[in-house]
């Protein structure tokens, strides 16, 4: 991989690409304030994005990120433990080529939480919330509290021609807005990155309009509304902002630099290859290409990892294979890129699996232990936090949960975790429900 | 306690009559009377304070707040401490005289304290959880929420003084308070940042409050008893005023005790803005208004008890005059004489095409067809536009859409109902629209639904909404406008309502269950069921809110609630069902939200609100004739376009809003413009969008455009806000290209019925937009269609740009 395939112009630092020609911005929503606030942040501040990838069902760490070879056989599992090109970290054997790449990023072996349950775990890791009373994990989207994306959209506002928060290839239950509003609701892609037709809906027209009769419509339209730029659109707030959406959406459509991050058969078939041509890869592979462009939050959504039957053979074959080639690539392409230090990556699960192994080979739902990998974004690479005990049940010491990871990722995002925000009914509800800075990685 | 103690009857005015060259804000009037209130005041007891208020009147009869622009001087500061906010602070036992300077002029105030030297004794119910309140400890999203905060829960707002006091004394072997030596504690350690604290630096170690914290530890942390005096209610300073664009008002909270003190808390009150864009209000209870014209209201909150300032902030300038007009209804009367206080004038009348698009869009949530348009274009009988209403309202299309309505609000859900209880549910609603049932009959039959689902439709309510907590506080919601579900966990913050308020509606419900039985599923009232008061334990007899309890009895009860509801005295029913129902007409509540009426959020228009509501009552809650009133107005039929004095008013009807189609009458109007119809999964072919009685049809373009998932009994859950996703699909999609190019479409027909171009031009303008075309807009049209090689692509584009624009999208 080379500078070339980032696509950018020219070899334009990123910070300037950032400011020119990207009057556009689009989102599931974003009000006409919202839109202001972020153009006068994006002169004075850039500023690290998050890509969370979510390994929904609950990622093995027991098999992956966190061994225990000396622990009975109904708890080992099948896998064995290979070095890293971290002396002393060891991961699991399916993961040889991530495990090259273990320099970019660090292991928190004493993570946990205390819900098991698919629904809740989720909403607690992807929100920093537990739910309460009253939660129906059914509903799409699910949010009691507002999403990590959705949180920093608020706070940050789009940045460049593209959304503030993407979701790839779907948005999770959880990755809603909640309260935040439509201004922080994610940008969808809505379609397979790896499909070999991949394009995301609405944002060209259709390849039956020639570029003379889509001129034509654009001049047309000037001149049919009457409503554009006249007083009662102006002294209406949503009309205002659906003329101000409209300008951003021609923007978008012809910003070239927009375009192109969604275009991922830009890319060249080496640096697709690398990430895997599966959902997985080339869902990471998006999502390195919109925080290139300047999205500040990507949630990859990846499943199904509920591996209750044939655990073994299930990653062996099949999940940790595209884990391997996805991960490893998008932290050696990052780094690549010089993105990784404005790149914070989190890599988790609901929940890990249960150490002991079940009749059916396979493991179920554990949420008191298991491992977040993260890194990139200014944090250390390289380290193992804390550890879990023999068995991997509990964590055995310095214990962290969902609420330490969200404060720690908005303290690495410059959002002050104590920022409130309020309910319909006006409870004010905090950025990060309080927990501690993982000081370890900082 | 802490204590300002007013001497009785001196809330009386002092006025000193002067002339005074005024500053600033002053200048409009050289006259001014000075009046401070009140001019006697006693402190009693050390902690004592008290807000004074200086008022300034104009010689055009207009008071003006002085407090902030005065300078006060105290003869004896050893006595009585005055700040530069002129609150008066307790020293020393004796007398003092307070002068007070503004605009030249000077008054004084007299002010005797005592008692300065006598010990206090605090206790934890009446001193200390208002502070815990003021600073924020005990807020819900610190310590107060349901879960705590590191391991130290306060019930929210200091509701439950017992379980706070256990919290706080006996929790945690008792290390948060230590009277040994009551600096120590973690409580005034972590709140004064002498301890790590998530919360940050609470109280000022210097403060009263940190000071009466520490004598309460050191004094044994006393709890208090039942003869302690406890705040009965308390009175916001002033209750109304007129105030400029960027006026200041300075409120002042007296609680009463149940002792008769009065006391003045302004320091420790909550204060809420009910209308931020109109004015806020900050923590020591300075309202500032902002410049845009309207009335606001601002709630001072304190232990439970909470009262109203009302604010009317007319436009700055020249007397506007409204004409009047003889034969206009009510509505227009009220909303003259609003506009008339507030110095605005009405936009202009709209014109027939503006009204025909507006009234279809808002009675039957279709558009016009341009053979409809045409024809009332035509009509020129003085009548035309209450004919329109008239023929409007027995639509088959009225009753879909209005269904569509109320099934989101009563929740009709086809994962829960199954397809088949969900759709009797739905005809249920549909028929009693379609057929004009009173909507206080409509209440009755669902709230005393019974019986086997098959043949109690209504009844299938009770599958939907599961838990009697959630029966009570979505019927509440939905046909009161009142929500109680605060109150299931703590005292409503901003109403009057409690947990026992709460649990007496709940308590109608508790006997319902579910039973298989021959006739299918039967939803029977059983007799054995009891509500208990979650912190009391003691049981709550079923009591409508705000009604005395009524005698323990068994059985179903829901019957007196319905007859409660529905009554036209209710004070609540008939209001909330005329807001809302003109809410979705003018796109703005009296009331906003439309669901939530409380004393702390007054209408904007309470007499427009009142006749409103009246009228429903007299008219045996006919829904059509609300709406043939509303549509007949003049306020109704004002053009969206605003003048120089309305532009930034959008909360007293001063001129139409523009309102966003809802994502289902946008379809339709999409597939009728275009002749193409949209085809939905499980329905038959020609069902239109608005009919689609299962909001869970998927579906890209409704999802998109915020249909709503009905799991709220909340109109909010119906997102109308834009979004660029929206306009691209709009601009770029390949289903709203096809409908265009359709080989059986509407813009094929069209250009093959019409050669002459400017008849074609006109056939779209009528299609679209409900209207002619203007002179410039048909000859833009025809040199487009003329111009062009392919007649019938000129004619999708320039269908494409309608469809993309803000007149289409919107109602105007």
């Amino acid at each position: 991989m080379s500078a070339r395939s980032l696509g950018y112009c020219d070899g334009l630092p990123r910070r300037d690409l950032l400011r020119i020609g990207c009057a556009g911005l689009f989102g599931t929503g974003v009000t006409l304030p919202s839109m202001l606030r972020a153009d006068e942040q994006r002169r004075d501040r850039d500023g690290v994005s998050l890509l969370i990838v979510y390994l929904k069902g609950g990622l093995s760490t027991i098999d992956t990120f966190d061994l225990k070879p000396d622990a009975p056989a109904e708890f080992r599992g099948e896998f064995n433990p290979i070095s890293t090109n971290v002396p002393g970290i060891l991961v699991g054997e399916h993961l040889p080529r991530l495990a090259r790449q273990l320099d970019k990023f660090s292991l928190i072996r004493s993570f946990g939480h205390r819900n098991s349950n698919h629904g809740e775990a989720d909403h607690y890791m992807l929100t920093g919330y537990h739910p309460v009373a009253g939660f129906n994990p059914t509903m799409r989207p699910n949010n009691q509290r507002p999403s990590h994306g959705a949180i920093v959209a608020r706070s940050l506002g789009p940045r460049g021609g593209v959304p503030a928060y993407v979701c790839v290839p779907r948005m999770h239950e959880s990755g809603g807005a909640a309260y935040l509003g439509p201004a922080a609701e994610p940008f969808v892609i809505e379609a397979d990155p790896a499909a070999p037709g991949f394009e995301v809906p609405d944002l060209l027209p259709p390849l039956t309009l020639d570029s003379r009769r889509l001129g034509s419509r654009r001049d047309l339209l000037a001149h049919v509304d009457r409503y554009q730029r006249s007083a009662e659109a102006e002294a209406n707030q949503r009309a205002a902002t659906t003329e101000a959406f409209r300008r951003r959406a021609f923007a978008l459509m012809t910003s070239p630099e927009a375009k192109r991050a969604f275009d991922i058969h830009a890319e060249p078939d080496a640096v697709r290859d690398a990430y895997g041509r599966h959902t997985l890869g080339q869902s990471c592979l998006m999502a390195r290409r919109l925080v290139q462009a300047g999205v500040r939050c990507v949630t990859v959504e990846h499943t199904n990892w509920d591996t209750h039957d044939n655990n073994f053979a299930m990653l062996k074959k099949e999940l940790l294979p595209y884990l391997d080639s996805a991960l490893s690539a998008l932290f050696a392409d990052l780094a690549e890129h010089g993105l990784l230090e404005t790149t914070l990556v989190v890599v988790t699960g609901e929940f890990g699996r249960t150490p002991r192994i079940n009749r059916n080979a396979g493991r179920d739902h554990w949420g008191p232990s298991f491992t977040v990998a993260l890194g990139g974004g200014g944090l250390r690479g390289g380290v193992v936090v804390g550890r879990s005990d023999a068995r991997a049940e509990k964590p055995a010491d310095n214990p962290y949960g969902p609420e330490d990871l969200a404060a720690t990722m908005y303290h690495l995002l410059g959002i002050d975790p104590d920022d409130e925000f309020h309910t319909p009914e006006g409870r004010p509800v905090k950025v990060a429900n309080q927990g501690r800075l993982i000081r370890e990685l900082l | 306690m802490l204590l300002a103690r007013l001497n009785a009857g001196c809330l009386t005015w002092l006025a000193v009559v002067a002339i005074a060259n005024a500053s600033n804000d002053l200048e409009q009037s050289d006259a001014l009377r000075l009046a401070v209130e009140p001019s006697q005041v006693t402190l009693s007891g050390r902690d004592a304070r008290f807000n004074v208020l200086v008022d300034g009147q104009r010689a055009d009869g207009r008071t003006i707040d002085l407090t902030r622009e005065s300078r006060y001087r105290s003869s004896s500061p050893t006595v009585v401490e005055v700040s530069p906010e002129g609150v008066l602070f307790a020293r020393n036992d004796g007398a003092a005289d307070i002068e007070i300077t503004a605009c030249g002029q000077t008054a004084v105030v007299h002010c005797t304290v005592s008692g300065t030297g006598r010990p206090i004794q605090y206790n934890f119910a009446g001193d200390i959880v208002p502070l815990l309140n003021r600073f924020g400890c005990n807020s819900s999203g610190c310590h107060g929420k349901a879960e705590g905060q590191n391991g130290f829960k306060l019930s929210v707002f200091g509701f439950d003084p017992a379980a706070d006091y256990r919290a706080l004394a006996m929790e945690d072997r008792g290390r948060r308070v230590f009277p040994a030596a009551a600096d120590q504690s973690l409580l005034l350690r972590k709140a004064s940042g002498r301890a790590p604290h998530g919360g940050g630096i609470r109280i000022d170690p210097l403060s009263r409050e940190y000071r009466i914290i520490r004598e309460w530890i050191a004094d044994g942390l006393r709890f208090g008893d039942a003869a302690d005096p406890y705040v009965i209610g308390i009175a916001l300073a002033p209750r109304e005023r007129l105030l400029d664009f960027r006026a200041t008002q300075q409120l002042r909270v007296l609680a009463r005790y149940s002792d008769g003190r009065e006391v003045d808390v302004t320091s420790l009150a909550r204060f809420q803005s009910n209308n931020e864009s109109l004015a806020t209000v900050d923590e020591s209870g300075l309202v500032t208004a902002a410049e845009t014209p309207g009335q606001v209201a601002v709630m001072a909150g304190f232990m439970g008890q909470v009262d109203l300032f009302q604010a009317l902030i007319p436009r700055p300038g020249p007397r506007v005059k409204i004409e009047q007009v003889v034969e206009s209804s009510f509505i227009d009367r009220h909303v003259a004489a609003k506009l008339e206080k507030l110095n605005l004038a009405p936009s202009s009348p709209a014109d027939d095409a503006t009204f025909l698009r507006r009234v279809y869009l808002d009675t039957i949530g279709t558009l016009p067809t341009a053979e409809e348009a045409r024809r009332f274009l035509a009509d020129t009988r003085d009548d035309h536009r209450q004919r329109l209403v008239e023929e409007l309202l027995v639509r088959p299309e009225f009753a879909d859409f209005w269904a569509l309505k109320w099934s989101d609000l009563l929740r009709v859900d086809r994962i829960a109902l199954g397809h088949k209880g969900a759709y009797s549910y739905y005809r249920w609603i549909r028929e009693s629209l379609a057929a004009n049932k009173p909507l206080d009959r409509f209440a009755r039959e669902l709230l005393t639904a019974e019986g086997p689902l098959a043949e109690s439709p209504p009844g299938n309510f009770y599958k939907v909404v599961q838990k009697p907590g959630d029966m009570a506080s979505t019927l509440s919601q939905v046909f009161l406008g009142v929500r109680i579900s605060c109150a299931e966990c703590h005292h409503h913050p901003y109403d009057r309502w409690s947990q026992s308020d709460y649990y007496g509606m709940v308590d109608f419900f508790a006997p319902l269950s579910r039973r298989p039985s021959a006739h299918g599923e039967m939803l029977i009232a059983a007799a054995a069921a009891e509500t208990k008061h979650p912190r009391t334990g003691e049981i709550v007899e079923a009591h409508p809110l705000g009604a005395p309890t009524t005698e323990p009895s068994t059985g179903d009860r829901r019957g007196t609630l319905a007859a409660w509801l529905t009554s036209p005295e209710n004070p609540w029913f008939a209001r909330n069902l005329a807001n809302r129902v003109w809410a979705h007409f003018l796109g703005r509540g009296l009331v906003e939200p439309v669901d939530d009426m409380r004393a702390t959020n007054p209408p904007s228009n309470p007499e427009l609100l009142d006749a409103l509501a009246q009228h429903l009552a007299d008219h045996q809650f006919d829904l059509r004739a609300l709406i043939r009133a509303i549509t007949a107005s003049r306020v109704y039929q004002l053009s969206s376009r605003p003048n120089e004095t309305n532009e930034r008013d959008e909360q007293n009807y001063s001129r139409a809003l523009l309102k966003p189609l809802s994502a289902e009458v946008l379809l339709d109007a999409v597939c009728q413009t275009t002749g193409v119809d949209e085809k939905f999964a499980g329905v038959p072919e020609g069902y239109r969008a608005v009919q689609l009685w299962d909001s869970g049809v998927s579906h890209y373009f409704l999802k998109l455009f915020g249909r709503p998932v009905r799991q709220t009994p909340c109109e909010c859950e119906r997102n109308t806000e834009a979004s660029v996703a929206q306009v691209l699909h709009f601009l770029n999609s390949p289903r709203i290209e096809e409908k265009l190019a359709h080989e059986s479409g509407r813009i094929k027909r069209l250009v093959a019925q019409n050669a002459d171009a400017s008849e074609l031009v006109d056939e779209l303008y009528l299609t679209f937009f409900s209207r002619f075309p203007e002179p410039e807009e048909r000859q833009l049209g025809i040199e487009h269609v003329v111009g062009a090689s392919d007649r019938r692509q000129a004619a999708e584009d320039l269908a494409w740009s309608m469809l993309n624009s803000l007149e289409f999208v919107f109602n105007h």
